[in-house]
């Protein structure tokens, strides 16, 4: 039931938000945030109640079935492992942030923002908690429509064309998933005569390997679009630009991590032998976002669109470790996953609140920040730094353990990948250069921030650091479900000739 | 006639007898309410007729007519829907100059034909619930006939509606001098492994007529026009019960009749659907005008519902109805709001008609942004199950270069949807506001049942889906 | 009395119900395109005369009768339209009046 709630909250919390808050502005932004804390604390419960060590046998800490359409075997049904609980606790705490950097910056029709703000959070977790296929795919799709009103009413100036391209390609990917659901629904049935759209029995199908490839592809070009890997990223820059700060955070921070969960918990149990026959392509797919999110990074003059291209940076290192497939590149790319939705979503808080105060987001108009915000300053150079991957804060773990997994099996691809790494100090540390230090633009003086943006940056700081230096108690959380996924592949090499070591 | 057949014939007697009772009343007593409330009385007392019908089928009445459970679904499903165009017409006719009472009449005849067709076992009814629908619709669609585009929409409607008549009836001439029987069933018997050429001709024909009642592409030509021109509340008509009733005839014949072993049938139909899907989203990206837009996605859906039909099987039936309910709820839905938002002469057509639609009349723009979200298969709408049903039907028959189609389709399709959804979420116009009119009781009823009745079937089909279940297993 | 093949009626049908439709898409004033519109309708009619009279059954002349009395009414709605559409436009060519496009 915890898990049913965990979905609820945010949902029911948006309702009443925006039922009673057709008056006042305060009433619906008071309910959201509670809605949001109450979905925290749950999730926090749920962590407590379940430390890694307790977990035996199977990785699933909650499970939650319900009949909803028994004709076409459609149930409603909830579980969650490790990886979902972290993915959880990330969106509740991205949550409470993004209602809070909404707060004083957006005044108009307060109340139908936070019922959209709190619609795609509870879509978001439904996402990372639904084990039926059918009823993962509506909330996928479920998360987009309010995601897309936020950004096309409270967007920025080129909001509505960035809003439907997102739309369009998100559409495009999800529809091509539900086929392939839907042939994965058909072939299972037709083998074993029982017709259903759950996970747990769906895993282990027969697969013929073509019909195996066609339709992983199905699955894998929906999760590539939202990751976003490289030839089908082009929705994001403009999507993440133009958003408001707390759709930015949204879309960096989890949408994005839709993504790669797919990969996680579908594309590799679900199609283990036509994803290991992928995977190279994969990788290459992943190192060339690592490198080209990079380079582009570097060339933007709009600080937003500086900060949307690191995402597929960072996000290509997610793809590097799902396919390189070991306990290690795993864990990566679970931690970077993590990681990126905090120090991302921080950086996007924070360009959000320079946009802000100076109503621009160029960096040609910026410089000499420093001393006239300080404080600004500091943190704004604490979050690059984790960006680039200082070590001792989280991005560094993940991306050194993908690293270091995926050189086990490519070295050719890590050591490209690392390439990526050098570039990220390169475009985080020009980015300081160019905000905050150099000449000082003139006539423009950035206020420094608040104590409300601070809370919620050094809450993100801080949990960076904790990663950073103690990254033990998230991979204990996300060991269950990694092991669960290293079986799946001991078990099926073998017969098929393939060897691991040959990649 | 037996006592049973009269019963189960009920609801269609109910309908015709209605609409002479209406234009009994209006020669005694011209009053738009008096006839208002008669309509709708004796609409709710056909639906409630069903119940009694149920008991005594399936019953064969005469060989013209068959009342099995198909059909009386198919039935309630048009009554029904007459009733919501009924309730939508009311505010609508109040604010116009033109005699309102002689609507209703044609409404309730138009209703009546449409049962027929939905029940029509042989091509003598057939003929005659088409013809009904038809003449009917000359008058509705033309009802606007002090406007320039009314009397150009009628004079469209008539030519087209008529020639394809005279399609249909040549094409069923040439069967019968063949064959011998106007009986869908003696046709099914009768025919071999193939059939001759002038039979042949003779289906092509009928294909052809049915498919400019049905709009499909290369035969929608006249759609966007008569949507256009039409009074709101009609084109919800006739986009949604003159389109459902003519696809239930065509689903019992293809089913009666196998049609499914013919892989030229197929191919034909398969080739047009997807025309319909391709065709009709894409142009429908070029409108301004609302309704012709709406106009161009039915083509599109219709597009759908044939993908549906061709997948063979036991989700064809029960995915095809399930989706023209979808369809029937979600058109009604946009289209109501239209006329909902007309007032005197004017018609809330454009686009910029909409702009900040949400900020003013936000349960009117909930309606409508619940309507499009429907039509473009967003999940928690009907039209969401609807379209996973259809996929799920083509998927189950391996019909994948469709479905693709399908997807594709989709895709554009947000674009104009979201167009439209985007206006409605704009700041408003602060200089020149659209005008709307005052609230209307009967309007916002039959909208507010509509949309929760979308989201209803979006959230928990599974009762309608049991019911289709067990509806359509038995056709006669 | 010399029996011909059904096929000449059949034939005969064929090439009326051709000229109807032929006039239909190539005429411009409407009272043309209704009679084109009644030519289609009783070539059909004709059709299910000879089909009746092959298989000595009453149904082809019964929908014969039926067609007879959809053209009247057909006609008389259509006529009250026209009249209608004459009266505003002051013309009967269906390509002065088209004012919607797209």
């Amino acid at each position: 039931m915890i898990l049913l709630a965990l979905v609820a909250v945010p949902v029911a919390g948006g309702l009443l938000g925006w039922a009673l808050g057709r008056r006042s502005t305060l009433v619906p932004r008071w309910i959201s945030l509670v809605a949001m804390v109450l979905d925290l604390g749950l999730s926090i419960v749920l962590w407590a109640e379940h430390p890694a060590a307790s977990i035996g046998g199977g990785p699933w800490i909650a499970k939650l079935t319900l009949p909803w359409i028994p004709q076409w075997g459609i149930q409603f049904e909830l579980a969650a492992d490790g990886l979902s609980l972290l993915m959880i606790v990330l969106t509740a705490l991205l949550g409470v942030a993004s209602v809070i950097v909404s707060w004083s910056t957006v005044r108009e029709r307060v109340a139908f923002y936070n019922l959209n703000l709190c619609l795609v959070i509870g879509g978001i977790v439904g996402v990372f908690v639904a084990l039926d296929l059918f009823l993962f795919y509506l909330f996928w799709e479920l998360m987009l429509i309010p995601m897309y009103f936020i950004i096309a009413i409270w967007g920025h100036e080129k909001r509505q064309a960035a809003s439907i391209k997102f739309l369009l390609f998100t559409q495009a990917g999800g529809l091509l998933m539900l086929l392939a659901i839907l042939a994965l629904f058909f072939i299972h049935g037709a083998t074993s005569g029982e017709y259903t759209f759950d996970y747990f029995k769906l895993l282990g199908t027969p697969l013929a390997p073509g019909v195996a490839t066609a339709v992983m592809l199905g699955f894998f070009v929906a999760f590539a679009i939202k990751l976003p890997a490289v030839p089908v990223h082009t929705w994001l820059p403009d999507a993440h630009t133009q958003a408001p700060t707390a759709g930015s955070v949204i879309l960096a921070g989890l949408l994005l991590k839709t993504g790669a969960y797919g990969l996680i918990r579908f594309v590799v149990p679900l199609f283990p032998n036509a994803a290991l026959q992928f995977a190279p392509i994969a990788m290459i797919l992943g190192v060339a976002g690592v490198i080209y999110g990079a380079a582009l990074a570097f060339a933007q003059d709009d600080l937003k669109r500086l900060v949307a291209y690191t995402s597929i940076s960072h996000l290509g290192f997610v793809l590097i470790g799902v396919f390189a497939w070991n306990t290690l590149a795993l864990q990566g790319a679970i931690v970077t996953m993590v990681a990126h939705g905090l120090s991302t979503g921080a950086l996007f808080i924070l360009a959000g609140s320079i946009q802000d105060r100076l109503h621009t987001r160029d960096m040609r108009a910026m410089g000499g920040f420093w001393e006239s915000a300080p404080r600004f300053g500091g943190i704004m150079l604490f979050f690059a730094l984790a960006s680039l991957g200082l070590p001792g804060l989280a991005d560094f773990v993940g991306e050194f353990l993908v690293l270091l997994g995926t050189y086990a099996v490519a070295p050719v691809i890590a050591i490209i990948a690392a390439v990526g790494v050098v570039l990220s100090a390169v475009y985080a540390l020009w980015m300081i250069y160019r905000t905050f230090q150099g000449r000082q633009a003139p006539g423009r003086a950035l206020p420094d921030l608040k104590a409300r943006e601070m809370a919620v940056l050094a809450v993100l700081a801080a949990l960076l650091l904790w990663i950073g230096l103690f990254p033990q108690r998230v991979l204990d959380t996300a060991a269950p479900s990694i092991n669960q996924l290293q079986a799946g592949r001991t078990a099926l090499v073998v017969p098929h000739g393939v060897h691991r070591d040959e990649l | 006639m037996s006592s049973e057949q009269i019963l189960a014939l009920l609801p269609i007697l109910v309908t015709s007898a209605a609409s002479v009772v209406v234009m009994l009343l209006v020669a005694l007593k011209r009053s738009h309410g008096l006839v208002f409330g008669v309509t709708v009385g004796s609409l709710l007392v056909a639906l409630a007729a069903i119940g009694s019908s149920v008991s005594v089928m399936p019953q064969a009445v005469s060989s013209l007519l068959i009342m099995d459970r198909f059909a009386l679904l198919y039935i309630g499903l048009i009554l029904a829907a007459t009733l919501a165009v009924a309730l939508l017409s009311y505010a609508y006719l109040e604010s116009r100059a033109e005699r309102r009472e002689e609507y209703y009449i044609l409404l309730l005849l138009a209703a009546a034909g449409s049962e027929v067709l939905a029940a029509a076992g042989s091509y003598v009814s057939f003929f005659l619930g088409l013809e009904i629908l038809s003449i009917s619709l000359y008058g509705l669609v033309a009802y606007r006939r002090q406007t320039p585009l009314g009397i150009e929409a009628g004079v469209k409607y008539l030519i087209l509606a008529g020639a394809s008549s005279g399609f249909i009836l040549f094409g069923m001439a040439l069967i019968y001098a063949e064959q011998g029987s106007l009986q869908f069933a003696a046709l099914a018997a009768a025919k071999g492994s193939s059939f001759d050429v002038v039979s042949l001709v003779g289906f092509a024909l009928i294909v052809v007529g049915v498919g400019f009642k049905l709009a499909v592409v290369p035969f929608h030509l006249w759609t966007p026009d008569v949507y256009q021109g039409a009074p709101a509340p009609v084109t919800a008509f006739v986009a949604t019960v003159s389109k459902g009733a003519m696809f239930a005839l065509l689903l019992r014949y293809f089913i009666q009749l196998d049609l499914y072993q013919y892989g030229a049938v197929v191919l034909v139909f398969g080739i047009i659907a997807a025309l319909s899907i391709l065709a009709g989203n894409i142009l429908g990206l070029l409108q301004n005008n609302v309704k012709r837009m709406l106009a161009y996605s039915s083509i599109a859906h219709v597009g759908y519902l044939l993908v549906a039909l061709l997948a063979s099987g036991p989700l064809a039936v029960s995915s095809v109805t399930f989706y023209l309910i979808a369809y029937f709820i979600t058109n009604l839905g946009a289209f109501g709001v239209v006329g909902y938002l007309s007032s005197g002469e004017r018609e809330a057509e454009e686009i910029d008609d909409y702009r900040g639609l949400a900020w003013r009349r936000p349960w009117v723009a909930g309606a409508l942004t619940a309507s499009l979200l429907s039509l473009a298969g967003i999940p928690l709408t009907a039209g969401f199950i609807g379209k996973f049903f259809i996929i799920a039907a083509g998927a189950g028959s391996r019909l994948w270069a469709l479905l693709i189609i399908l997807v594709v389709g989709s895709v554009v399709s947000f674009f104009y949807y979201f167009r439209l959804v985007l206006a409605i979420f704009r700041e408003p116009d602060a200089g020149a506001q659209v005008p709307y009119p005052s609230a209307s009781l009967a309007g916002g009823i039959a909208l507010s049942v509509l949309t929760l009745l979308l989201v209803w079937l979006g959230v928990y089909p599974a009762p309608l889906v049991n019911l289709l279940g067990g509806m359509t297993s038995g056709l006669l | 009395m010399r029996q011909y093949p059904i096929d000449y009626g059949l034939v005969l049908s064929a090439v009326l119900f051709a000229i109807g439709m032929a006039g239909v898409f190539v005429r411009r004033n409407v009272i043309f395109v209704l009679l084109c519109i009644e030519i289609m309708l009783n070539a059909a009619g004709l059709a299910f005369v000879l089909g009746g009279a092959r298989w000595g059954q009453a149904d082809g002349q019964v929908m014969f009768i039926f067609i007879l009395a959809m053209a009247a009414a057909e006609v008389s709605v259509g006529l009250a339209l026209i009249m209608r559409m004459f009266h505003r436009f002051k013309s009967l060519d269906t390509n002065e009046i088209a004012r919607m496009k797209g």
